[in-house]
């Protein structure tokens, strides 16, 4: 993958070109503010941007509206915000033009490289990364499709949030692949998700919570 | 009798000394600015009135109140420095009158200046003490005439032509039929003698003159007492609303980066780490700096919401959104509040919310957030559930509408048995006396 980096902490920023570099993957350009990072995307157009949200110039949520802008005009460009908070109002702007090569990760999550990188490459390639504490704070809100969830079907749905595949699913919770299809089953049907729309289902019950 | 002959050499010594020479000074001036100050003032101001009063030259009457306050101002700027001139004392200026936009806005911000109006009332004031000051001047001018008066005669009237009688001089002093006649030498030192007592009254009476004058300037021309308190409250507040903001910023950018940055890197230990036992221990680790760095998010959202940063609305939406009793904000803000008002708001719909959520067993909860007027910022938390919250027997909300009262802010409770409960908070969208 191609990256490009905007982070204003100088420790932070190094440290995740090394850990990208060091995978494997090429770190086309670092910056520490929102303008650097939508000229860096506008020079190399990369398959991936890791920003951090609070960022030069404003440091309010200047790294959110530089992610939407670059969703906007290079739809090609996954987009990973990184921040020290989840607000879920950040959550629902991020979402709000299509959940498909967004991510929202805690700085925290760095920590398991393998992880992190994983969410990376999803949201390079159209996916969708959205961190644990968004899914458990969206949970915990009231639904009365949801309440009709088993504990079982609420953690599939959870790592469904993340973005997790069936199999990244199946694995995580030591289950066969064929057990999660149908606990996912499940959960279409109780939030009444209907068949003909299709693969979108997944992001759809996701964003039913951002929405409620 | 040491004490005595101390007092009767103060009490006789004092035209001797520089300060008498300083408040003779005073009290000449200010008898000349007192008096000729009046009358330009009350010549400008009365007829302004009359004028204001017609239909037709009310804007020209109200410019002309706002040119008398002018120069009221402009008097006051000169009496101040005359006291500082006279006794050292530093009288701080008042603040200058805001400015308004247009001419109706600026006319409107000029004729409500509260300072400006205050030191046309010192004008008023000083009309007597301007009088007696006048008076205390001249008594101390004839006190040192007749004082020289055997030295006049010595001069005049020992040398009357042949056959002439040598005249006479008349003594006066400044007290009703304080007048008489001199004919002898020997009879001019009864004019010595009330000359000196002219003197020394004089200069007591000046002195006594300027401290009223003091008092008054005091009173009038410097800031007012609630202005000021209110001018170090919003201070206070604000510069405490302030060091929190910096607290949390301070967090964000070096405790909570630092700790990222060391989980990064055991993570990136961890993947080289080809030992059980040690990647046991940097497993162990990391657990540590996880949980740190969640202890420092809630400590900073404590301080500073982040979501603040773009605006009270999202801010509470973010709130409401993590609240388990389905909550509702409904934000209609033309403008933004003062960052420090901001901050309250939110931590005091935070607080009512988290009141709802404990106490009400509501099924819905609303947050309404408007404004009044544009100056009231109004924050409503509205619950269906059983009522009976009092302020007097919860210390929360007692001591919530403590914190609003700090900004002169109000909160209000209609909780009644059964329900529904509503707390209202009104908020101030600057606060008074404060820069923002």
């Amino acid at each position: 993958m191609r990256i490009v980096i905007a982070e204003d902490a100088a420790v932070l920023r190094e440290g995740l070109a090394r850990l990208l570099t060091d995978r494997g993957h090429e770190v086309s350009a670092t910056v520490a503010d929102a303008d650097a990072l939508r000229a860096a995307v506008a020079e190399h157009v990369p398959d991936a941007v890791i920003a951090d949200i609070r960022m030069p110039p404003t440091h309010t949520d200047d790294g959110l509206r530089a992610a939407m802008a670059i969703r906007r005009d290079f739809p090609s460009v996954g987009v990973l915000l990184f921040s020290q908070y989840i607000e879920t109002r950040y959550t629902a702007r991020l979402l709000e033009a299509g959940a498909g090569g967004v991510g929202y990760l805690l700085k925290d999550r760095v920590g398991n490289v393998a992880d992190f990188v994983s969410a990376l490459e999803r949201v390079a390639a159209g996916g969708t990364a959205l961190d644990p504490e968004v899914i458990s704070e969206l949970l915990r809100k009231p639904d009365r499709g949801l309440a009709s969830l088993t504990a079982r079907e609420r953690e599939v749905l959870g790592l469904m949030a993340e973005g997790r595949s069936n199999s990244g699913i199946a694995a995580k919770l030591v289950l066969s692949e064929g057990a999660v299809e149908k606990n996912i089953a499940s959960i279409f049907g109780k939030l009444s998700l209907e068949p003909e729309a299709g693969d979108n289902r997944r992001v759809l019950a996701v964003l039913r919570y951002l929405r409620a | 009798m040491g004490a005595t002959r101390r007092v009767t050499v103060l009490l006789l010594g004092a035209p001797f000394t520089r300060q008498a020479r300083r408040d003779l000074r005073f009290c000449l001036i200010g008898a000349i600015t007192g008096l000729t100050g009046f009358l330009v003032t009350a010549a400008v101001l009365l007829p302004a009135l009359v004028i204001s009063a017609s239909i037709v030259g009310t804007l020209a009457g109200l410019a002309l109140v706002v040119a008398a306050i002018a120069i009221a101002r402009l008097l006051s700027a000169l009496h101040r420095r005359l006291l500082r001139m006279t006794t050292g004392e530093r009288i701080t200026a008042p603040v200058p009158p805001r400015a308004g936009s247009g001419v109706l806005g600026w006319l409107d911000r000029r004729l409500r200046d509260r300072n400006g109006w205050r030191a046309v009332g010192y004008i008023g004031v000083k009309l007597p003490i301007a009088l007696a000051e006048g008076y205390a001047v001249a008594t101390t001018a004839i006190g040192l005439a007749e004082f020289a008066y055997p030295l006049f005669w010595l001069l005049f009237f020992t040398h009357p032509e042949p056959g002439e009688r040598p005249g006479r001089m008349n003594a006066v002093i400044p007290v009703p039929n304080g007048h008489w006649a001199i004919e002898t030498l020997p009879g001019t030192l009864s004019a010595t003698l009330a000359g000196s007592v002219c003197i020394l009254a004089g200069v007591w009476l000046m002195r006594g003159l300027v401290t009223v004058d003091a008092r008054a300037m005091r009173s009038l021309l410097g800031p007012s007492r609630v202005r000021e308190l209110e001018r170090t409250r919003a201070i206070a507040v604000e510069d405490a609303a302030e060091a929190l903001r910096r607290v949390e910023r301070d967090l964000h950018d070096g405790a909570q980066v630092r700790l990222a940055a060391v989980a990064m890197s055991l993570g990136m230990a961890q993947e080289k780490a080809d030992d059980d036992a040690l990647r046991e221990l940097l497993d162990a680790a990391q657990t540590g700096v996880y949980g740190a760095l969640a202890d420092l998010r809630r400590l900073a959202r404590g301080i500073h919401p982040p979501a603040l940063e773009s605006g009270l609305a999202d801010a509470l939406a973010s709130l409401a959104a993590a609240s388990p009793i389905p909550a509702q904000v409904r934000a209609d803000l033309p403008e933004r509040p003062a960052a420090t008002i901001e901050t309250m708001a939110y931590f005091c719909a935070a607080e009512l919310l988290a009141n709802a959520i404990k106490h009400s067993s509501a099924n819905v909860i609303e947050i309404i957030i408007d404004t009044e007027r544009t100056v009231v910022l109004r924050i409503r938390v509205t619950d269906d559930g059983m009522g009976g919250a009092d302020p007097a027997r919860g210390t929360g909300l007692e001591g919530l509408a403590q914190r609003v009262s700090t900004v002169d802010g109000a909160l209000r409770v209609s909780s009644p048995r059964g329900g529904p409960t509503t707390v209202t908070v009104e908020l101030p969208m600057r606060i008074r006396g404060g820069d923002t």
